[in-house]
C-alpha cells in the first residue's frame, strides 16, 4: 500500500503543485488548506508523513506541530517555510526535518524519501 | 551721568545681537566715553594669537601674540598696563609695539575671571590721556561687563553645540526606526512574492519535464526557471537580512573579514585598473561579530568604492586598533561624496547611481549597528572614507559580559 502524505499549506497553487509532484514520485497525497483542517484529516485518515507550512492564517504551523506531536508522537513532520530564523524557535525543534521553501523540489523529495524509505 | 556708559553696555548685553556686534558697539561707547581714538577687544584664538573681534580703530591692529606688545603683556601679566609717550620719546616705556605708531597713550585691561584671562580691552589715543580715578573704576566695571558678555556667549555656543548634537542623534534614531519599518515591509513583501513565485517556478519545472525532447519550449522554460531562481535568491536575501534575524556573534579577526570580503572583487579590481593598498596593524583584531553579516557590510562598502573609481584609482583598506575599538577603514580616490548628499547616504533608497538600489549603505549601517559598532563617512584625500568601529573582544575574555566588567573597573 502506498504511503500517504498530508500537505498543509494555505496557498492553493502550492498545494496542487506538491500534490502533482509527490504523486509523480509515487506517494499518495492528501491536502489541507489550514492548520485546523489538517488536524481533522489526521483524525479521519491514516497519514504517514505531514508536510507543514509554518506561516498560515489562523493556527500556524508551529502550533499544528505541537498538537500533532502530542497526539501522534511518532508521525514524521517536515516543516517548510520562507523564514530560516524559525530554526531558532524552540517550538520547531520537534519536527523531523526543516526545509526552506523553494521552487526546486529536489531537496524536499529527497527528505521525504529519507524519512519514509526508498519505496513508497 | 558718569554711569550712563555702564547702563548702555548693560543694555547691549541683554540685546539679541551677535557677540561681535555687541563687542563692537561696547568698544565704540568706551572709546567715546574715555576720549580715546580707538578701542578694541582682543580674544585669544586657538592658534595662540590675540584675535581682534571688535575695534573702533582707524587702522588694523598688528597680529599680537601672547606676551607681545601692550595687549599681549597685559594678557600674560593679568593686570592693567598703561603707557605714555612724550613727543620726543622713541620707545614706549621699554615696550615694543608696532601697533602704536602715531599714538601717545596706550592702555590694556585684561578681561579676567579668577585666574583665567580670556581677552584684553585695548585702548589707544593720539593725545596724551590720563584717566581720572572715577573713569578707571568705570573702565574696570565695563571690562567686567565685557567679560560676562564673552562668557555668556561661550555658554550659549556650548548650548547650541550640544543641542545640534542632540538633533543629530535624534535624526540617527529616526533613521534607524525608518530602517526597522522598512525591514518589516520588505520581509512581508518578500514573503508575499515568494509563495506565488514558488508555484510559477514549480509548474515551469513540471512543464519542462512534460515537453518532448527537442521542443523549442524547453529553452524558454529553462530560462524561466533560472530567472525565478534568481528572484528567489534575492527574496531569501531580503528575508535573511531584515526579519529580526539576530546576529550570531563569535570572536573573529577583523583583518580576516576584510581580506575575505576583498576576495570577491579580484576581477572587478583588475578590470578597472584599481590598485589595492592594504594596511593593517600587526596582531589579530578580535571582535565579536557575525562573520557572514560583516562580510556583507564590507562587500557593500568595497563595491561602492570600486564603483566610484571606474577609470582606476587606489582602494585603501586599513585595519587597526584604537583603544577599545577595532577600526576598519575603506577609502577610495573616486572624488568623494558631494557634501550636499552627505546627510542622506545612509537613508534607504537614496542613491546617486543610475542603477543603484539605495540599499547598500543602509544595510551596511544596520549590520554594523547590530554589532554595537559605528560607521562614519567623510571626504578625505581624493575620495570618500568609511570608518567602521567595532568593540574589541577582550583577548583573554571572548565573551562580552566579562569584557564590560573589565571596562568598569
Amino acid at each position: 500500500m502506498k504511503k500517504r502524505i498530508l500537505v498543509v499549506d494555505d496557498e492553493e497553487g502550492l498545494r496542487l503543485l506538491y500534490k502533482e509532484e509527490l504523486e509523480d514520485e509515487g506517494w499518495d497525497v492528501e491536502l489541507a488548506a489550514s492548520g485546523e483542517e489538517s488536524l481533522d484529516k489526521l483524525e479521519k485518515d491514516s497519514i504517514d508523513l505531514v508536510l507543514l507550512d509554518i506561516k498560515m492564517p489562523g493556527m500556524d504551523g508551529v502550533e499544528v506541530l505541537r498538537r500533532v506531536k502530542e497526539k501522534w508522537k511518532d508521525l514524521p513532520v517536515i516543516l517548510c517555510t520562507a523564514y530560516p530564523h524559525y530554526k531558532h524557535d524552540f517550538g520547531t525543534w520537534a519536527s523531523d526535518a526543516y526545509i526552506t521553501k523553494s521552487s526546486d523540489l529536489t531537496e524536499l523529495k529527497q527528505t521525504i524519501r529519507d524519512i519514509l524509505g526508498k519505496k513508497p | 551721568m558718569e554711569y550712563d556708559i555702564i547702563e548702555q553696555v548693560s543694555e547691549l548685553a541683554v540685546s539679541g545681537s551677535p557677540l561681535e556686534e555687541k563687542l563692537e558697539k561696547a568698544a565704540a561707547l568706551l572709546a567715546d566715553y574715555l576720549a580715546f581714538d580707538g578701542c578694541a577687544v582682543l580674544l585669544l584664538d586657538e592658534n595662540g594669537y590675540m584675535r581682534s573681534v571688535a575695534a573702533k580703530c582707524p587702522e588694523a591692529l598688528p597680529p599680537y601674540r601672547l606676551g607681545q606688545g601692550v595687549p599681549g603683556l597685559a594678557f600674560t601679566g593679568g593686570a592693567l598696563i598703561e603707557v605714555h609717550k612724550e613727543a620726543g620719546d622713541v620707545a614706549w616705556e621699554g615696550i615694543e609695539d608696532s601697533g602704536l605708531e602715531g599714538y601717545r597713550t596706550a592702555l590694556a585691561y585684561p578681561l579676567r575671571e579668577k585666574e583665567r584671562t580670556c581677552g584684553v580691552l585695548f585702548l589707544r589715543a593720539r593725545a596724551k590721556v590720563r584717566l581720572t580715578l572715577l573713569k578707571r573704576q568705570i573702565l574696570k566695571l565695563a571690562a567686567m561687563q565685557l567679560l560676562i558678555l564673552v562668557k555668556s556667549s561661550e555658554v550659549l555656543n556650548d548650548h547650541h553645540r550640544v543641542y545640534s548634537e542632540l538633533l543629530e542623534m535624534q535624526q540617527k534614531l529616526v533613521n534607524s526606526e525608518k530602517l526597522l519599518a522598512l525591514g518589516d515591509m520588505a520581509a512581508t513583501m518578500a514573503h508575499e512574492i515568494r509563495n506565488p513565485l514558488l508555484s510559477i517556478g514549480g509548474y515551469a519545472a513540471r512543464l519542462k519535464r512534460q515537453l518532448p525532447p527537442g521542443s523549442p519550449g524547453l529553452g524558454y522554460l529553462e530560462q524561466m526557471g533560472a530567472e525565478i531562481g534568481r528572484i528567489e535568491k534575492i527574496m531569501n536575501g531580503i528575508i535573511r537580512f531584515l526579519k529580526d534575524n539576530a546576529v550570531e556573534l563569535k570572536t573573529d579577526d577583523l583583518h580576516c573579514m576584510i581580506d575575505e570580503a576583498m576576495e570577491l572583487f579580484a576581477d572587478e579590481i583588475a578590470v578597472h585598473c584599481i590598485k589595492v593598498d592594504r594596511r593593517s596593524s600587526g596582531g589579530p583584531l578580535p571582535v565579536l561579530a557575525d562573520r557572514e553579516q560583516m562580510k556583507i557590510a564590507f562587500d557593500n562598502l568595497i563595491a561602492n568604492a570600486i564603483q566610484s573609481m571606474e577609470k582606476g584609482g587606489i582602494l585603501i583598506l586599513e585595519t587597526s586598533r584604537a583603544g577599545e575599538f577595532a577600526v576598519a577603514k575603506v577609502s577610495d580616490t573616486g572624488g568623494g561624496i558631494d557634501p550636499k548628499y552627505m546627510g542622506y547616504i545612509f537613508n534607504p533608497f537614496f542613491t546617486t547611481k543610475k542603477h543603484g538600489t539605495g540599499l547598500g549603505l543602509p544595510i551596511a549601517n544596520s549590520i554594523i549597528m547590530r554589532h554595537k559598532g559605528t560607521i562614519e563617512v567623510r571626504n578625505e584625500g581624493h575620495g570618500a572614507a568609511f570608518i567602521i568601529k567595532l568593540p574589541v573582544a577582550g583577548a583573554a575574555a571572548p565573551n562580552s559580559s566579562r569584557h564590560e566588567t573589565g571596562e568598569a573597573v
